[in-house]
């Protein structure tokens, strides 16, 4: 599904990704671990298609030049980031929002557009799954949400928008254990055959509620051993530091 | 100009109605046109006018003034501009004229309408002269002057003690090409007795080119009386305005103000408010919402005279392409205004680099129990907040409105009436 050979991106003229490889495949659920400033947001950002850095290599998304296609060309195309900081966008309600961009994506892919009665239904639903009260979809988007609130409306944004491939850009931060739980609840019930994640993250703990195939150590933007779930375990024992 | 003035002035003698062309109203008329020839449109050089040159606005936007052209088949008017499934009462400018007065919603013995061109009962209008002079002071603003001068229409409302209306009331301001004038001016005086409530709601309309559209309003509120005013500039128009509002506030009387400009290439809005009485307030929201080179200003005045006086302002803009907004916001606390409440906030996006904003705050305070505070703000829209609603699948230009009507929105959360907020919203195109 996804392809990144030789990424290197630069912000600001400081080097950040310096050659990075990856390769996840449809279905796999990855984890990348790494210390503080070692890329793990940047590469997030690449892939999603935020601007302001300069980039080098090659990302392919379903065999095409991912780093050819806008913002939301991606986003049409299945990607979906869950943001470490969840902006708060004043005046915007969350439903009319969340629908104004499910029907951006219908639309992109020649699909009918969902009325205002077919979308709730949608999104009260997919609420009920992922155990989140309906009433932060009538608020204004992450207005006065706690941190963990501004999380799990993230985990509903990407239930409803059902996306291909996702991006949980740390999204374990700052969880308390009943947040990561409804947290790793949303993201396990979205797991299938067909769709791939990207789970970003310092801590081995989330790791314990989400069981990936594949455990990648980045530091100073290289990724510089891949492993299965026993890696992670290893990091937690020895610190990022033996890996230097 | 001044001979242009001259002739125009006798049209105007020769047109009024008989009521006013008493030799006394004569000679007030021409000592405040006097005033304005000797200062003309206000330029730069005067403080209050200093972001907003307006004799050279209307130098390189008009290129003759005909000043007063007077002929009856200008009060006709489209049909189709009139509200449709919103009852209300109705008074209908159509250049600068009285073309109709409707308040068939209301208790016919509550009310008293006057339009001096139709009324013939002198008592009457004496009657009302004694609430509001005839002719405003005008305090060195040589565009009150002009109004005092030259106005033509002018219709007046009492509100009897305890009426409250039943309907709002919308006052159109049309102009269309059927117009003679280059220069319209109007006044309308509004009385409301004692523990009355009236909401207006000012709709601008206009189809003529390069007009100078000069209005007085006059607004007195008895004790314990509800004044909800409403003014709506949205469609896109070449013409330059003057929209004064004098409040004038008795005890627990309440004031509320909400200004929507959009739609003119320049206007001003004035809005003097004087809080006489112990525990009225006053509030003033407005937008500006700006492109091409349009050019609007909102200015304050809020005279905080009594104790227990309430203030609140905020203005939110929105400038793009070339434009400049303007807000000029002073609260006046005298010494006898102890326990003032007065707040002022404006905040602005600049979308553009080309845009200019100006805001200009005065505190000027005697009293010293008081609370007062004002702020401003100016900024682009949030990079990050676009990304992030873009990432969600909209672009560029789905975020950017979604972002620019969020930060708007607040504003129109501030209309009190449900009915008249979703009216407004429809108007002027915002979502919830």
């Amino acid at each position: 599904m996804l392809k990144i050979e030789n990424l290197k991106a630069k912000i600001d003229e400081r080097h950040v990704l310096r050659g990075l490889n990856l390769e996840i495949k449809t279905g796999e659920l990855h984890a990348i671990m790494g210390p503080n400033g070692s890329g793990k947001s940047t590469l997030s950002n690449v892939l999603s298609g935020k601007k302001g850095y300069e980039i080098s290599g090659r990302i392919t998304y379903e065999n095409q030049n991912l780093l050819e296609l806008g913002i939301e060309e991606r986003a049409h195309k299945g990607i979906f980031l869950a943001f470490q900081y969840p902006l708060e966008i004043p005046g915007v309600n969350t439903n009319i929002f969340l629908k104004s961009a499910l029907n951006a994506i219908k639309k992109s892919k020649g699909e009918k557009e969902l009325d205002a009665i077919e979308f709730l239904k949608i999104v009260k639903e997919k609420a009920l799954k992922l155990n989140l009260g309906e009433e932060m979809l009538s608020r204004q988007l992450n207005v006065g949400f706690s941190g963990g609130e501004k999380k799990k409306n993230e985990i509903l944004q990407m239930s409803v928008l059902n996306p291909k491939f996702s991006i949980l850009d740390e999204t374990d931060s700052g969880l308390d254990i009943d947040a990561l739980r409804i947290v790793s609840d949303g993201v396990n019930s979205l797991r299938n055959k067909k769709n791939s994640f990207l789970i970003i993250t310092h801590y081995q703990r989330l790791l314990n509620y989400i069981k990936p195939d594949f455990v990648h150590v980045l530091i100073n933007g290289k990724i510089i051993k891949s492993g299965g779930p026993e890696l992670a375990i290893e990091l937690e024992k020895k610190g990022y530091e033996s890996f230097n | 100009m001044e001979e242009q003035l001259k002739r125009n002035f006798n049209n105007l003698i020769n047109n009024l109605p008989e009521t006013d062309v008493g030799k006394e109203s004569i000679k007030a008329r021409k000592i405040y046109l006097k005033e304005f020839i000797k200062k003309g449109f206000p330029n730069k050089r005067i403080e209050d006018w200093k972001f907003s040159d307006l004799n050279q606005i209307i130098s390189s936007n008009v290129e003759e003034i005909k000043f007063f052209d007077y002929d009856q088949t200008q009060t006709k008017f489209d049909q189709s501009k009139i509200i449709k499934n919103f009852k209300h009462n109705k008074i209908i400018f159509v250049n600068g004229l009285v073309s109709k007065i409707d308040f068939s919603y209301e208790e016919k013995a509550k009310i008293e309408v006057l339009n001096n061109l139709t009324e013939e009962n002198t008592k009457k209008i004496g009657r009302l002269r004694s609430i509001h002079p005839e002719f405003t002071y005008s305090d060195e603003n040589p565009l009150i002057s002009l109004n005092n001068g030259l106005k033509f229409s002018h219709v007046k409302l009492n509100v009897k003690k305890n009426y409250k209306f039943k309907k709002p009331l919308i006052i159109y301001n049309f102009t269309n090409q059927e117009i003679n004038s280059t220069v319209v001016n109007l006044r309308f005086d509004l009385r409301l007795q004692e523990k009355s409530a009236l909401k207006i709601i000012n709709l601008f309309n206009d189809d003529s080119d390069n007009s100078i559209v000069n209005i007085n309003h006059q607004y007195r509120l008895g004790k314990g009386a509800i004044l909800k005013n409403y003014k709506i500039d949205h469609k896109e128009n070449s013409n330059i305005k003057y929209f004064y509002n004098n409040i004038d506030l008795d005890d627990d009387s309440v004031s509320e103000n909400f200004v929507f400009s959009k739609g003119s290439k320049f206007i001003k809005h004035e809005i003097n408010c004087d809080l006489r009485g112990e525990y009225s307030s006053a509030f003033v929201n407005g937008i500006i919402n700006l492109k091409n080179s349009q050019h609007h200003e909102i200015k304050t005045n809020i005279n905080h005279l009594r104790r227990d006086t309430k203030s609140y302002q905020l203005i939110k803009s929105v400038l793009d392409e070339n434009s400049k907004g303007v807000y000029q916001g002073k609260i006046f606390v005298n010494q006898h205004a102890q326990k003032t409440d007065g707040y002022q906030l404006s905040r602005t996006l600049l979308l553009n680099e080309n845009t200019e904003f100006d805001a200009k705050p005065e505190l000027e305070i005697y009293a010293d129990d008081v609370k007062c505070s004002h702020g401003s703000t100016s900024g682009n829209l949030d990079e990050n907040s676009i990304f992030y609603l873009m990432s969600r699948g909209l672009n560029y230009q789905q975020s950017r409105e979604l972002l620019i009507n969020g930060f708007l929105l607040d504003i129109i959360e501030k209309i009190t009436d449900l009915e008249i907020k979703d009216l407004i919203k429809n108007i002027i195109k915002i979502k919830e």
